[in-house]
């Protein structure tokens, strides 16, 4: 006793399913629109939304990291020009050494020397212990500071340590924050290891009225004062060129971080030109569903009746 | 002789009549899912003559049959047993994907390293410092906001699958009724076919709640087991048997019918189940990364120096994600350095290591990267699973309407044809009647 029949009841379940159907691709690409953002849920696209991750933590840890770079690059900038410094002044003591090694300048002028120098050594126990921006010694390596003190008696000793710490920059990529004053200001003189202070309080020393023989003392000095000039340019070279690579690291840091969004963007964000194109076949085929809904639903028998 | 004639078209008139009120009653069920389509099942009557040959005595109404097709109805009920079966996980697991999406864990695992990178830039800054403090304490309270999350969705699975439980047991109950009431009840009649109509539409909602296998008797009467289990049935005759459920420590849901243990197949009950067991893998997952991260964070603290040179305390307490706490209270105590470092120190060998431990590919950051990606592709999976399993119980359902349904047009066609039938009786009723006037008036 059982027939096929096109039950009424399954032609309007069919056609509310398939309006349901087109309704909703509607619903999500509207929002897809609106939203800017192609994947609302892991789910629609899971490897997608895994790669959107890792690019979103690459992008939090480069910011950072261009922070870091920012902030090294001050630091090694401040360390560069108090090395320059440092240097400059040595010259000018190696001049000052050269004119009282000379036999025509006089006792006077020799004081004067003296008085200079004992200046100048106390400008280069300045710039030794000079901090960066946030307070923090240059050049006492990991060590909290200062980096050189001064006795009773005047000799000065670094107090620091030879650590240096290296900061994370880029992905994979540490430098050195910069260089212990033990490196820049303490050297050999034959053998013998002295420093930048000593050659220049010792000459100074030298130079005062009444020392034996100071034209012989000086000219012994200019050899000590030859090796701090030598120490401070070599150091001086290894600070410019960390800061040439810290500006490397800075450019590729803004490539990168252009990739970075680019391939976000390619994965995440909505091509609006296909999603709108799809809206607009959606709705014609939601309309044209709608329009033969009514025309088939009119079309009973009991309207022939 | 014309004496049949009115018995004849008497009996017409009354089964056509019937035909129309069936049809009436057929049109106003139209839109009526649980109607099956009626119709009249009539013989012709002939009684016997003492001569031998038959005498013409009409029609005789023989009963209301409804349109029924077993095979059809247990394709559809299977069909709406597995779609409730992945729609009840698949939702269940969409709310785990919004629970652990949501709490932005990986954000903030991520930030914690981002901060912690910044302060090995600068690791005496203060600002940096208590920075990089606070953000591990967003960090603990996101682990606890995700295990929240994660146990209220546990919680609302629960709750679905005790409401479904009930509907079972009430379904069954209903159906020992119906099968009594099925015992009883006249063959052909108008009160078996709303019965029969009732015990499918329970059938119905039973199966959307729990897979099952159905028997029916001579009357009509539904047997009822889960499908897949051995065990008691749940409806047997005018008898049924409870469905108990237990909740396990972790979430997990069991189920009992009659004492012993079943495992319901398919049906929401099934999904619940089956979500419930993800809800709990996914639960000591996440427990698994706040435990690390806390090793981790931990094992590097008490390794290291602080500012003050003091020896490292611990980061955070606890044990998982419901209950880590941040343990430190001020970012002093950060033991940035390695152990033996003396006060103020910027040596960051300590927090680099911590750095790399927690960005490690064994990490937290990476667990919780690989967590996320598992959940969202079984939830993938199984969305395909579900528009399959969508597609078949469409189109069994569809085949069972066109069985059973309603046709309008049909039922229009068969108001017009039984309306004539009607007529046409009426009118053997008036040339009988003729007949009978000719014979009177002979004169």
């Amino acid at each position: 006793m059982s027939f096929v029949s096109n039950a009424t009841g399954a032609f309007y379940e069919r056609s509310l399913g398939q309006m349901n159907g087109l309704r909703g691709s509607l619903e999500r690409l509207q929002t897809q629109i609106s939203t800017g953002v192609r994947l609302e849920r892991g789910s629609e696209d899971p490897a997608a939304a895994s790669r959107l991750r890792t690019l979103a933590r690459t992008e939090r840890l480069s910011e950072v990291q261009e922070d870091n770079a920012d902030k090294l690059a001050r630091d090694l900038t401040e360390a560069g020009d108090e090395v320059l410094g440092v240097a400059n002044l040595l010259s000018r003591a190696r001049e000052l050494a050269i004119r009282a090694a000379n036999d025509t300048t006089g006792e006077s002028g020799r004081t004067a020397i003296a008085e200079e120098l004992a200046q100048l050594e106390l400008e280069l126990f300045d710039r030794a212990n000079a901090s960066t921006l946030t307070g923090e010694p240059l050049f006492a390596g990991t060590a909290a500071g200062p980096a050189f003190v001064r006795a009773a008696d005047g000799t000065v000793t670094y107090n620091g340590n030879t650590d240096i710490a290296s900061v994370p920059v880029a992905p994979g990529t540490e430098l050195e924050r910069g260089v212990p004053g033990s490196q820049v200001f303490q050297f050999n003189v034959n053998g013998t290891p002295t420093s930048a202070f000593e050659v220049l309080s010792s000459l100074s020393a030298a130079l005062q009225p009444g020392t034996a023989n100071p034209g012989a003392a000086a000219q012994a000095a200019i050899e000590g004062l030859d090796a701090a000039i030598d120490t401070t340019t070599r150091n001086q070279t290894v600070l410019g060129t960390r800061l040439a690579w810290v500006e490397v690291i800075q450019d590729q840091q803004t490539n990168r971080a252009l990739s970075v969004d680019e391939q976000q963007s390619d994965l995440g964000d909505t091509d609006l030109g296909k999603a709108v194109a799809r809206l607009q076949q959606t709705l014609t085929a939601l309309e044209a569903s709608q329009a033969s809904f009514t025309r088939v639903a009119n079309l009973t028998l009991f309207n022939a009746l | 002789m014309s004496g049949n004639m009115f018995q004849i078209a008497r009996t017409g008139a009354a089964a056509a009549r019937a035909s129309l009120e069936l049809t009436a009653q057929n049109i106003a069920n139209s839109a009526n899912p649980d109607y099956a389509r009626r119709s009249l099942e009539s013989r012709e009557l002939v009684g016997l003559s003492l001569s031998g040959n038959g005498v013409l005595n009409g029609v005789r109404i023989l009963g209301i049959s409804r349109n029924d097709s077993a095979v059809v109805q247990r394709q559809a009920r299977n069909s709406a047993s597995e779609l409730a079966r992945a729609d009840a996980e698949l939702g269940a697991l969409r709310d785990t994907e919004l629970a652990l999406e949501q709490s932005a864990l990986f954000e903030g695992l991520v930030e914690f390293e981002a901060v912690l990178t910044q302060l090995e830039g600068n690791p005496l800054e203060p600002a940096l410092r208590t920075n990089a403090l606070e953000t591990a304490r967003q960090l603990a309270s996101t682990f606890r906001f995700a295990n929240n999350t994660l146990g209220t969705a546990r919680q609302q699975v629960q709750e679905s699958a005790a409401v479904s439980l009930d509907e079972v047991n009430r379904q069954a109950t209903e159906l020992a009724r119906i099968n009594q009431s099925l015992t009883n009840a006249r063959e052909g009649t108008a009160g078996q076919a709303a019965l029969l109509d009732a015990r499918d539409a329970a059938l119905r909602a039973l199966s959307e709640e729990v897979g099952i296998d159905v028997e029916f008797d001579s009357r009509g009467a539904a047997s009822v087991r889960l499908s897949g289990a051995s065990a008691a049935p749940l409806v047997d005759g005018i008898s049924s048997n409870a469905l108990t459920s237990t909740l396990a420590a972790d979430g997990t849901i069991d189920f009992a019918l009659a004492g012993s243990v079943v495992a319901p197949t398919s049906g929401a009950l099934a999904g619940q189940a089956a979500a419930l067991e993800a809800k709990a893998d996914y639960q000591s997952q996440l427990d698994a990364i706040a435990a690390d991260t806390i090793s981790r964070a931990n094992t590097a603290q008490t390794s290291g120096a602080d500012q003050t040179g003091a020896a490292g305390q611990p980061l955070f307490t606890g044990t998982g994600a419901g209950d880590i706490e941040l343990a430190l209270t001020s970012g002093t105590q950060l033991a940035t350095a390695p152990a033996g470092s003396p006060a103020g120190s910027s040596n960051i060998g300590n927090l680099s290591a911590l750095v790399a431990s927690i960005g490690a590919d064994d990490g937290p950051v990476a667990s919780t990267d690989r967590l996320l990606l598992g959940l969202s592709s079984r939830i993938a999976a199984q969305d395909v699973t579900r528009s399959g399993l969508a597609a078949i119980a469409d189109n069994a359902q569809a085949t069972l309407l066109s069985e059973t349904g309603v046709d309008l047009d049909t039922e229009a066609a068969n108001l017009v044809r039984l309306q004539q039938a009607f007529e046409a009786n009426a009118r053997v009723l008036q040339v009988a009647g003729d007949v009978f006037d000719t014979i009177l008036g002979l004169r």
